[in-house]
């Protein structure tokens, strides 16, 4: 665990506790407990169909958890107005999403919808997030929906951190994305956690980008929490089915897929 | 009005056999046709029987029940059309045509026409199965519509959750276009009236011997009560519906699709 930050608040920022999650009789998600602190950047591994974006769905209830609690900062989240929690816990989908307009407005969103002032072109909280993904002020007029698949995916993670989450929630981020710029983001995601104390966590099945940026690894398969610990037991699993897993990702990914 | 004897019909039926004789030489099917016509003579001459009686008996009863029933007849055709339905879907569906469908009825009996009796058979029965036959058209658009919108801008709608939005907000794109898409058909048919066709209720009531410019000011009035129906019953569908796609906590639930 990252101490250093542990110790600076005292608490963990999001405690869960023994969640699952049961569709139709059918068991996605069972048993799974975790601390998150800030500044913490976990990644989340393990084969599809393996529970991950289903648990990452419970923490900003986007889903319901059918058992166990979720605490953020001690509170339990069920008793937060949902979007108190959502401003406080954002997400950034697999796939990016652009509202018609432009990457301006797109940026504007979050506070359009909640009826706050939003940020204006050239203020100072806008630029900051600009930079920090990669982008600028040239990009800010151009229609939204026309940016490549990269350029999508750092628009979406600006909107996500204009609003100033304590946590970030990550479905695989770098999936669209070619090496190059699959680094840019890692570098990315590893400065705002240390620069900003934001607390991320990442599905990834990208286990070199896992391995350089994350200081703790979740791994799940078939719903359960097989092992979690520091970056370390990514070269030195604790259980045979991380290890097995490590060796060759494709083949129980293969296995354990579920026909969409 | 000149009466068809029963000879005439005779006469018209012809045609049909003429037809069922042209399909026979083309290769095709005959059946379908034979029982379509067989159909629509025993369907007709039974809805006839039952208006003659209710004209007849003028009780205001009766004409609140037939209503009802067309009204309910009208649901499950909609039931019968709309492949995705929506969660609640008899209920939404129900209570948007009472209100939409009931409310221009009245409106236009009661208010403009000013019926006496308010009930009199003669004008509020076949009002008001165009206005409900409308609607209908306008009920299946707009459900159908909202369950394609929804289940296509799922991410959409997560995104927008995600960023804070209600679920009303993340789903007001999917709501505005399905109300357009049950608009649709109503202002086309306002806007080729009379240049293309002759629409059906002017066309009858010119035959039963009205004043052309009154069937024409009917039919004008007919086709803004029609449109206001449509907005009413679609609107009310899509607000009430889309909520069922929403939990209280604004997490959005897709019903399993069918089959």
């Amino acid at each position: 665990m990252d101490t250093l930050s542990t110790q600076k608040t005292g608490c963990p920022l999001m405690e869960v506790q023994g969640i699952a999650q049961r569709k139709n009789g059918r068991k996605l998600l069972e048993g799974v407990s975790l601390d998150l602190c800030p500044g913490q950047l976990l990644a989340l591994i393990g084969p599809s169909g393996g529970g991950k974006s289903t648990l990452l769905r419970l923490l900003n209830r986007l889903d319901e958890m059918t058992a166990g609690r979720i605490l953020l900062r001690g509170d339990d989240i069920r008793q937060l107005p949902v979007t108190e929690l959502r401003r406080k816990v954002a997400m950034v989908m697999q796939k990016p999403v652009m509202f018609a307009g432009s990457v301006l407005q797109n940026l504007q969103s979050p506070f359009a919808l909640r009826r706050e002032p939003p940020p204006v072109a050239d203020s100072p909280q806008l630029n900051q997030v600009l930079e920090l993904c990669g982008l600028n002020q040239d990009f800010l007029g151009r229609p939204a929906e026309q940016l490549s698949i990269g350029q999508q995916q750092r628009v979406s993670l600006a909107r996500a951190l204009l609003t100033e989450p304590q946590l970030l929630l990550l479905d695989e981020p770098t999936s669209a994305l070619d090496r190059p710029a699959a680094d840019r983001l890692g570098e990315l995601l590893y400065r705002l956690c240390r620069q900003r104390q934001i607390a991320v966590l990442m599905i990834t099945h990208d286990l070199r980008l896992a391995e350089r940026i994350a200081d703790w690894v979740v791994f799940l398969q078939g719903g359960e929490l097989i092992e979690q610990g520091k970056v370390e037991i990514l070269k030195a699993p604790q259980t045979a089915e991380l290890q097995q897993f490590l060796d060759d990702p494709e083949l129980i990914r293969e296995q354990t897929e579920e026909p969409a | 009005m000149i009466d068809l004897s029963y000879f005439d019909l005779f006469l018209v039926y012809g045609l049909i056999l003429l037809a069922a004789g042209l399909i026979r030489l083309r290769g095709g099917e005959v059946r379908s046709l034979l029982v379509s016509a067989a159909r629509m003579g025993v369907q007709l001459f039974a809805v006839g029987y039952v208006l003659h009686l209710v004209f007849a008996i003028k009780s205001a009863a009766l004409v609140l029940l037939i209503l009802l029933v067309m009204g309910g007849m009208a649901v499950h055709t909609v039931a019968g059309r709309v492949r995705e339905k929506m969660p609640h879907f008899y209920r939404v569906v129900g209570s948007a045509m009472l209100v939409g469908c009931g409310g221009g009825t009245f409106y236009f009996c009661l208010l403009v026409i000013g019926l006496d009796p308010w009930y009199e058979p003669r004008y509020l029965i076949p009002l008001a199965g165009m206005i409900i036959g409308n609607s209908m058209t306008g009920a299946s658009l707009a459900a159908e519509r909202l369950g394609e919108e929804i289940r296509a801008r799922q991410d959409q709608i997560e995104t927008a959750l995600c960023l804070g939005a209600s679920a009303r907000q993340a789903s007001q794109e999917s709501v505005n276009n399905a109300f357009r898409a049950a608009l649709i058909p109503s202002v086309n048919a306002m806007a080729t009236m009379g240049i293309v066709f002759l629409p059906g209720m002017m066309t009858g009531q010119i035959l039963s011997g009205t004043e052309p410019i009154i069937a024409v000011k009917y039919q004008i009035a007919i086709m803004c009560v029609i449109t206001g129906s449509v907005a009413v019953t679609s609107l009310l569908i899509l607000q009430q519906g889309v909520k069922n796609y929403f939990t209280a906590y604004d997490q959005l639930v897709l019903p399993e699709k069918e089959r």
